[in-house]
């Protein structure tokens, strides 16, 4: 059965069809022929069943509020393999980006590391803080001990510019 | 030559034998770097969650460089390496989005302008330091030694941006390797990925394409393992076991920075490279 067959019950949505497309640039996901180039190299294929072609298939058929509540989206190893393949300007690396920040603008169940992350750059200006690590033979040592200079991070006006720009 | 550099998160927060072995060895192939100041992340794990926030954090840090007085920037993350490249060529080619970012830096006092050239170690090293002034500096070749070379993957792809090498057929960190005096291995498993993105969602995957190279490159027989990433050190180094584990098979391969090898190379001690802090290194098989 063909993915447009297990889509049948499922509405075209060509607002956020529109949404989406609005978001990329230079990238054109209807330019796609589905010769699965992308697939065949993508590295969440075989461990995670991930069919750039498809995705970019359900992107053109309007099936978005499918993708944007799927966990298929955050299989993505962001290897950039597809988008350099591609034969036209399809890019399903772009496309799946967007659907990510989509579903994070709605609400849907988003890995947990992510949201990890900007909370410690809105904290500190990194994605993680300083950390203390062991040597080989389990010494515990630090920027410090092995004469590192000291890491600071952004001034104080950053956070609340990021905050702006996150907010939309 | 004065080169300022961006460290990014996962170097100056975890992974300190890059940057211990980066600032030993530059200043011996006459490389002054200048360390941005008020830097961010570089957008990497922001993206997923609101491109355009990524976008700005990219700019900004590309903003700072512009403030140093040298319009050569390196950038030894390949994560950040992207990020930055890819921010610098939007900005560059659409307008719209150069208002946007100039409106939100200037609210930080800052300004981006497109004189500033990304570097990585690997191009830095190979085009702009030349293979041959390398060779001429080493003392200690790493002779009799064959070793796996990993690019990684986003300072590669995609190629419609300026990259460090060729997308399917890199060879420069082969050649700084051979520059060393050591061979290096063409294998099929050369541009697989090493998983670290999916860290965020899908850990056990990430360890599954780790384990998998590195078991295939056991099995070629090759004395050590090359990178020059954060992320892709930290999956074949400091989770080198954990990737083993994963695949069900027994893993034993010394994984190095390249900056490592070369300040060995240059007759560097092997602590001041921060060699003590790579969990995978296995003394016994080394002479250096």
């Amino acid at each position: 059965m063909s993915l447009t067959d297990l889509m049948t019950m499922a509405k075209s949505d060509k607002k956020l069809q529109r949404k989406i497309l609005g978001q990329l640039w230079m990238v054109h996901p209807d330019e796609c022929y589905q010769c699965m180039r992308c697939t065949s190299g993508c590295t969440s294929l075989k461990l995670l069943e991930l069919k750039p072609h498809e995705i970019t298939l359900l992107v053109n058929s309007g099936f978005i509020e499918e993708l944007v509540s799927s966990d298929i989206i955050w299989t993505c190893a962001s290897c950039l393999k597809c988008k350099e393949r591609c034969p036209q300007k399809a890019s399903p690396y772009n496309t799946i980006m967007a659907l990510r920040n989509l579903a994070v603008e709605r609400e849907a169940q988003i890995p947990e590391a992510y949201m990890r992350a900007i909370s410690q750059i809105l904290e500190t200006g990194l994605m993680q803080q300083v950390q203390t690590v062991a040597s080989k033979d389990n010494q515990p040592l630090n920027r410090e001990t092995l004469g590192l200079p000291e890491m600071r991070g952004p001034d104080d006006k950053f956070q609340a510019v990021f905050i702006e720009v996150l907010g939309g | 030559m004065k080169v300022a550099v961006y460290w990014g998160c996962k170097i100056p927060t975890a992974q300190y034998a890059y940057e211990m072995s980066l600032r030993q060895v530059l200043p011996h192939l006459d490389i002054e770097l200048i360390d941005l100041k008020n830097t961010s992340c570089c957008g990497g794990p922001v993206r997923s969650v609101n491109t355009t926030a990524a976008l700005f954090l990219s700019a900004r840090n590309l903003a700072l460089s512009n403030q140093t007085g040298t319009e050569d920037l390196l950038v030894p993350c390949n994560e950040c390496h992207f990020m930055l490249s890819e921010a610098k060529h939007r900005i560059d080619n659409d307008a719209v989005m150069r208002e946007k970012m100039q409106e939100l830096l200037s609210k930080e006092d800052l300004a981006f302008s497109p004189r500033v050239r990304i570097w990585h170690v690997i191009d830095l090293l190979h085009d702009m330091v030349k293979v041959d002034s390398i060779k001429a500096k080493v003392k200690k070749p790493l002779s009799g030694l064959k070793f796996a070379v990993h690019p990684g993957c986003q300072i590669i792809r995609p190629s419609e941006i300026k990259r460090v090498d060729h997308s399917e057929k890199p060879r420069k960190l082969d050649i700084l390797v051979e520059a060393l005096g050591a061979e290096t291995l063409d294998y099929p498993e050369k541009l697989d990925c090493c998983g670290a993105a999916l860290l965020y969602s899908h850990e056990d995957a990430a360890l599954s394409l780790t384990g998998s190279k590195l078991k295939a490159l056991q099995d070629y027989d090759v004395d050590g393992f090359v990178d020059s990433c954060p992320y892709c050190h930290t999956l074949y180094d400091a989770r080198q076991k954990d990737s083993a584990a994963m695949i069900g098979g027994n893993i034993s391969l010394s994984v190095f920075y390249y900056t490592q090898l070369l300040g060995l190379a240059l007759k560097l001690g092997r602590e001041e490279l921060g060699l003590h802090l790579n969990q995978s290194f296995n003394p016994e098989k080394f002479k250096f």
